[in-house]
């Protein structure tokens, strides 16, 4: 072996010393972009590094208008929990609530501004900017404004409150247009005619479950999906042990037990459509009984002698006793109250039932007192109150205008039509006659789908806002929505995008709509607001309160006069109730089951479905997740040979979905009960395309009295396909096989 | 004694060493084909599991042990026989023992081996499996040793290491018989092998005594290690697994398994490795008859499980065992009755009990059972605990039927290497057996 | 050595856990549960569960720290559904703790099993011993579409293939109050100062959180009450969660 030299050896570490640094350089290059656990050597000055800081805002998963705090790391949203100080959620929130931070780092968002790039409908879009597309639409609506033809633009949103409402009116009456509409499925429509029928104003009362201590609810979802379920959650938890000494009873019908009729301490599954009839057969009960005595009690036991035990029995599949026991337990307790929603109120009988049901309240006294109906005094904020009744007529005329080539400019704002809609509105088709469909969404959806242009929204996490939570909750109340993050992407909020057409319109739209930002409006409108209250009112004052507010998340005056009364208008309420049985689309004969289509608490109308923690929500009543199916009596499936997961095929006189089947204890035989909410076919990766869309097989019914859809007055038949499907459910056996779970062992014996 | 005339003690040294110095090319073959399923199916299923995750095979939240502990018990079961086996009758002074027991040691460790793999395939983070163990660390963290599980490493680890000195201190006169017989590489690597034997009085007398000593030790140790494992199932509260009775059970079936497996292995050796001379009837009759008792202690076991659970009456018991009598691997349970209660009746019978093909058969269909046995203790508990909601259901992914399938190749692996290593007879012992009619060795 | 031998000595004293300061437990009061599942996904948020998508929870791979059973009784009409959270009871007596060989679960000095994610090696038995089965196994690395990571709470370690992990009652939350009241001049975590996220989101105020340690806290008031009861009292875990049974009107 030959001795290394010096010069050799400083060769040798000279290459050596390169290729190490080549290595180095090189692994450096390759590496992943270094994350830092705190990304900034310069300290933001909105928030320090490993401290949490919380921000209320509203929620808005739903139309309840909780108040929700979000927990803030590091700019980042973390956990979002009730905003303890607003009388609405008290600190609690539900399953969707929590879920809003996947709507908000949901990975399907929509990024930036999308222009179709194809066929319509195609799914294919190509990136614009901001400027170019709002110079699109704004030269549209301005030629056509100019044209005098601004009546051929319309706004179709879903349920939108507070300024945004205003915004949107006013943008719309402005620009020269009185078609601004608003579309939700789960909005409580007929309950709003009914109210108007019953008591002259189309309001919703509060429901005083709290003081109840008698709930006889006619298919009314109310701790689940309707109209605000946290709040009636909070309530249902004081109504049982609330109260020393004192538990509350609630009493559920409805054809298919609903999460509501699960903590029932009676389910009683009356035929369907016939909700309103069984109210009635109490109400005459209670009458004859001699247990009302107002004024009006000789007119009432006229108008309820048609409806003796007897008839009221046979038809709705209630027996005698049962109706008799629930008479003397309603008019005895010492606050009873009836509420009607679901599928009672989706019928096409869904007024009159609705109204039966009110008739029952008045006749038990329950109106205007603690644990019944109490009327909200005048609201607080009144104009951001002033919602749109958000109805279903007006979708349909939508349609036909659209089909008659009346419309040239579609604005969607939050709604998905055509998800939404039974097939045979043929809201799809129409879409076709329009030249320009705008969404603002910040999804991707079947509504987007068929858009022109894309204005990507803010979620509400990222927004200004504001809102006043309907029902009311005995006293004034408004809340403010603020973003809790800054945007992720490059998109806007409504808000601010409706801001920046009417300057692009230009005329008298940027003069009368001047505010820069939504914030800009929201501290405007609520410096009014302030100032109308305060009547010295000074800058210096309001600043002060607008910062107690927005750290609040809300403003309230507890204990200011509550109560505005409301007088039952007897002769209307009579006049309406002669019919209170849903008629069915299908015959009996060729369609032998009753469609209950029902909202689920986690995707409500659907709109949850893109969320995967939603997803991944066991169903509260029967554990499937990822998926829909359809639920049958287990005697119904045993006659007809149908085991868990055959395929079926619902038909109904106006569509076919295809579903598994899946065996529910507690449903009516003849009734086939399929949730909404999938059924999906472009609404981001979680949504996926499962399950099926039971809305599209309803028939296009409306209630004979408000024009509202009668969602819940299809029949439909069921055939197997012969095909299996794998539903997916987290539960083993549903029974305890006598094991000490839900009692201790001495209770079972 | 030996069937076909006694062999001289040259004889016995050629016959032995000729399979160890001789290899043909049907052995390269042989050896390369379980080394390529082994690799095949056991170790890159494994590796692929490693990267993904043990999701890749089949278990789930309501039965989160599966066919990798059931695999890892009957591993641990068939291990049994060779060191016990070879222990007990070491000390009652059997001679029918000396022919089989250096392979039914070598079972011992490769099973035991087979079943360490087993733990490593199962658990989820097997790069920390050392943890499992006793060392010294900064943070002055210790294992639990509540834990069966750390009974169990105690245990196998000790049955291990004293299985290994067992049958390495018993093959330390035939190292040296070897190391005489060879020359070069393989002449100084047997050298070390012997420990320098050369066979004085004092030499034999006192490997005599401390392999009678080892003897002593094995026994008991073999007996703890079975319970111990037993306890990994009994010590839990799960209904099915939590029987006083499952130690017994499972020394009684590890015995068993181990014993059928001995059976195997002998017709192997006699059958490729030409022992007849040595391995004889007298010996599959004895072990006939041993197997024909154990099977008679196993099924009044297992009636006296099935009763216990019975009379229990609690609903978690009686739903465990409906699950398991009639439910979805009933058929699994019926054919673990049916192979291992019924078929080894048959062995009553003389002629079945001498014919080397009956067996045969007979001992593979008593290790199905036992393999089944185990599957069905880790499969039909689990998903039938206390909340009804959480009954589930378990069934293996190809993964797991993979790495079972390989298991037997890696033992086999071993088995042939061994046969290459180490006189797979013991010479000095066989030639103890021998009458003294000739003095030519 | 004597003092090591001492030391082992107190530990099996009876009483041992007596003489810390706290023991957190809760009550679930069934009458109160709608099976509403705020809470499933309230845990799930602060716990930094994984999504683990519609294969993964066909297979029963799902995991959730707190779940509701359902349980049917009778049949169509008279049918009745009974709705029951269940979550790590945080038993005093854990089957789960012998069964873990290196010492990854163990129970703390406030009564609560907890589960060392680094520590563990994965051998499940923790979770064949549990009979609650609240324990769940990490069959893979779960990974987030981005940017849903974003979410992931920072004082919750995400959990890596291989690993056990269940239910902790919060103990990030309790560390905080903890450290909060240290700071504030020594004093003890007051009633109602920490609250597990399942409890802080329940819509109906069924579930109560605290130390039953101090007679005065809502939770010792509430373990009092005659529904009480524990699920499976008789395999004698001595669980820290008392359900409250349903009531009759």
């Amino acid at each position: 072996m030959s001795k290394i030299s010096r010069r050799d050896l400083l060769q040798y570490i000279g290459a050596g010393g390169v290729g190490a640094v080549g290595g180095v350089l090189y692994g450096e290059s390759v590496q992943r972009n270094v994350e830092l656990l705190i990304p900034q050597v310069v300290p933001p000055d909105d928030y320090s590094p490993g401290v949490a800081s919380w921000y209320n805002t509203v929620c808005n998963q739903c139309s309840a208008g909780c108040g929700i705090s979000v927990r803030i790391r590091e700019g980042k949203a973390k956990k979002i929990e009730g905003n303890p100080v607003h009388p609405v959620s008290q600190g609690r929130t539900c399953a969707r609530g929590q879920a809003g931070l996947n709507a908000l780092y949901n990975p399907d968002r929509i990024r930036t501004p999308l222009q179709n790039a194809g066929q319509r409908g195609s799914g294919s879009f190509e990136e614009i900017s901001w400027g170019d597309a709002l110079a699109t639409v704004g030269s549209r609506l301005g030629r056509l404004k100019i044209e005098n033809n601004a009546s051929r633009v319309r706004l179709l949103t879903g349920r939108v409150r507070g300024r945004l409402d205003e915004l949107f009116a006013q943008f719309m009456g402005l620009l020269g247009s009185d078609h601004y509409q608003q579309y939700d499925f789960t909005y409580p429509s007929a309950l709003m005619a009914a109210n108007k029928t019953s008591y002259g104003t189309d309001v919703l009362p509060y429901y005083d479950i709290k003081n109840a201590t008698f709930v006889l609810s006619f298919g009314a979802d109310y701790l689940g999906t309707w109209i605000s379920p946290v709040h009636h959650s909070l309530a249902y938890g004081h109504l049982r042990h609330g109260q020393e000494g004192r538990r509350g009873k609630t009493v559920q019908i409805e054809p298919r037990m609903s999460l509501t009729g699960a903590s029932a301490d009676e389910w009683i599954p009356a035929r369907p459509g016939t909700e309103g009839l069984l109210a009635l057969g109490i109400a005459h009960a209670l009458v004859s009984d001699g247990r009302y005595q107002g004024s009006d009690r000789d007119e009432w036991s006229t108008a309820l002698a048609a409806f003796s035990p007897a008839r009221v029995s046979a038809e709705t599949e209630v027996s005698d006793d049962k109706i008799s026991q629930l008479a003397r337990e309603f008019g005895a307790s010492a606050a009873s109250l009836a509420i009607a929603g679901g599928a009672a109120a989706a019928g096409t009988n869904a007024v009159a039932s609705v109204v039966a049901v009110n008739a029952l309240n008045h006749i038990a006294g329950n109106l205007g007192k603690p644990g019944g109906v109490i009327f909200n005094s005048e609201q607080a904020f009144s104009s951001a109150a002033a919602s749109r009744p958000a109805g279903h007529q007006g979708v349909l005329d939508l349609t036909e205008a659209m089909e008659a080539g009346d419309v040239e400019v579609l604005l969607v704002h939050d709604a998905n039509p055509v998800y939404a809609l039974p097939e045979n509105v043929r809201f799809q088709q129409a879409l076709q006659n329009v030249p320009l469909i705008v969404a603002l969404s910040s999804f991707p959806d079947e509504t987007t789908e068929m858009a022109d242009l894309i204005l990507p929204t803010n979620t509400y996490l990222e927004s200004w806002g504001d809102d006043v939570p309907d029902p009311g909750v005995g006293f004034p109340v408004a809340s403010i929505s603020q973003p809790v993050v800054a945007p992720l992407y490059d998109t806007l909020s409504a808000g601010d995008i409706v801001l920046s057409l009417a300057r692009q319109i230009g005329g008298e739209l940027p003069i009368r709509m001047r505010w820069g930002t939504m914030e800009e409006f929201i501290r405007d409108r609520w410096r009014e607001e302030y100032n109308k209250r305060e009547s010295a009112g000074e800058a210096q004052e309001f600043e002060a309160f607008w910062q107690a507010s927005l750290e609040a998340g809300v403003w309230g005056q507890p204990g200011a006069d509550s109560g505005g009364n409301s007088v039952p208008s007897t002769s209307s309420t009579i006049a309406s109730i002669a019919n209170p049985v849903s008629m069915f689309a299908g015959g009996e004969s060729d369609y032998p089951l009753v469609l209950h289509p029902y909202l689920t608490a986690t995707f409500l109308d659907g709109r949850g479905a893109n969320l995967p923690w939603l997803q991944e929500l066991p169903d509260p009543m029967t554990s499937v997740v990822y998926g829909s199916w359809a639920e049958l009596n287990p005697a119904t499936a045993a006659e007809m040979g149908i085991k868990d997961g055959d395929v079926l095929e619902i038909s109904s006189p106006t569509g076919t979905v295809r579903v598994p089947a899946l065996t529910f204890p507690a449903i009516r035989p003849d009734v086939v009960a399929m949730p909404i909410g999938q059924g999906h076919k472009g609404y981001g990766r979680y949504a996926g395309d499962r399950g099926a869309n039971p809305i599209h097989v309803v028939a296009n019914q409306i209630d004979t009295q408000s024009g509202e859809l009668a969602w819940a007055a299809t029949r439909v038949k069921i055939k197997r396909t012969g095909e299996k499907l794998q539903i997916i459910k987290t539960d083993g056996v549903t029974r305890t096989l006598g094991r000490q779970i839900l009692a201790p062992k001495n209770d079972h014996g | 004694m030996f069937d076909h005339g006694q062999p001289s003690y040259a004889e016995v040294n050629k016959d032995v060493l000729a399979t160890m110095l001789e290899t043909g090319p049907k052995y390269w073959i042989l050896l390369g084909t379980t080394m390529g399923v082994a690799g095949i199916c056991f170790f890159m299923p494994w590796f692929y599991q490693l990267i993904v995750g043990v999701g890749a095979a089949g278990m789930n939240r309501n039965a989160v042990w599966g066919t990798y502990l059931s695999n890892f018990i009957f591993w641990i079961g068939l291990s049994h026989s060779g060191t016990l086996l070879s222990a007990v009758l070491h000390i009652t002074n059997s001679p029918w023992r000396k022919a089989i027991y250096r392979s039914a040691e070598a079972m011992t460790l490769f099973s035991l081996m087979t079943a360490a793999l087993f733990v490593m395939v199962h658990v989820g983070r097997v790069w920390f499996v050392h943890w499992s163990f006793p060392i010294p660390n900064q943070m002055g963290l210790w294992p639990n040793f509540r834990s069966p599980l750390m009974f169990d490493v105690m245990a196998i680890t000790t049955y291990l290491t004293a299985s290994s000195i067992f049958i390495y201190m018993g093959s330390v006169p035939d190292f040296a018989a070897v190391r005489d017989a060879s020359t070069g590489l393989r002449r100084r690597l047997y050298t070390i092998f012997s420990f320098g034997w050369r066979g004085t009085a004092r030499e034999w007398h006192t490997l005599g005594w401390a392999y009678t000593f080892f003897a002593v030790f094995v026994v008991p140790l073999a007996v703890s290690v079975h319970s111990i494992v037993s306890w990994d199932f009994a010590l839990s509260i799960v209904p099915g697994l939590h029987h006083t009775i499952f130690a017994p059970y499972f020394v009684c079936g590890a015995i068993y398994s181990g014993t059928a497996g001995i059976v195997t292995v002998m017709y192997c050796l006699r059958k490729f490795l030409h022992f007849e001379k040595y391995i004889g009837q007298v010996h599959l009759d004895s072990l006939g008859k041993l197997l024909i008792a154990l099977s008679l202690i196993w099924s009044y076991i297992n009636i006296l499980e099935l009763f216990s659970s019975w009379y229990g009456g609690t609903s978690f018991e009686l739903e465990a065992l409906k699950f398991r009598l009639i439910g979805f691997y009933a058929p699994l349970y019926w054919e673990m009755i049916l192979f291992c209660a019924f078929v080894p009746l048959l062995m009553l019978s003389k002629k079945i009990r001498w014919s080397w093909n009956k067996m045969l058969v007979i001992s593979i269909l008593i290790n199905i059972g036992m393999l089944t046995e185990r599957f069905i203790i880790v499969a039909t508990s689990q998903p039938r605990k206390f909340l009804p909601d959480a009954f589930g259901f378990y069934f293996p992914s190809w993964i797991e039927i993979s790495i079972t399938i390989g298991s037997f190749a890696i033992f086999a692996t071993l088995f042939l290497i061994f046969i290459k290593w180490v006189p797979s007879i013991s010479i000095y012992e066989v030639k103890e057996t021998l009458k003294p009619l000739r003095r030519d060795a | 050595m004597s003092t090591f031998v001492e030391k082992l000595r107190s530990y099996r004293k009876p009483g041992y856990y007596d003489e810390f300061d706290y023991h957190w437990t809760m009550t679930i009061d069934l009458d109160r549960c709608t099976g509403c599942e705020a809470c499933v996904v309230a845990c799930q948020a602060e716990n930094n569960l994984p999504i683990v998508g519609e294969e993964r929870f066909a297979q029963s791979r799902e995991i959730k720290w707190i779940r509701i059973e359902r349980y049917w009784e009778g049949e169509y009409p008279n049918v009745k559904m009974g709705f029951i959270p269940m979550l790590c009871q945080q038993c005093d007596d854990a089957p789960c703790e012998t069964a873990c060989p290196v010492y990854a679960t163990y129970h703390n000095q406030d009564g609560l099993n907890t589960q060392i994610y680094n520590r563990c090696i994965g051998t499940r038995t923790c979770a064949v011993y549990c009979p609650y089965e609240v324990r769940y196994f990490n069959w893979f690395t779960y990974t987030w579409d981005e940017p849903l990571e974003q979410q992931l709470n920072p004082d919750v370690s995400v959990r890596e293939k291989g690993v056990m992990e269940k239910c902790t009652f919060c103990i990030q939350r309790i560390r905080i109050a903890k450290d909060n009241a240290k700071d504030d001049d020594e004093r003890r975590v007051r009633d109602g100062e920490v609250v597990p996220a399942c409890v802080q989101s329940c819509p109906t105020e069924a579930m109560v959180f605290g130390n039953s340690k101090d007679p005065g806290s809502k939770v010792s008031k509430m373990m009092k009450n005659p529904r009480g009861y524990k699920v499976l009292e008789e395999l004698n875990t001595s669980p820290s969660i008392v359900y409250l049974t349903k009531a009759h009107s």
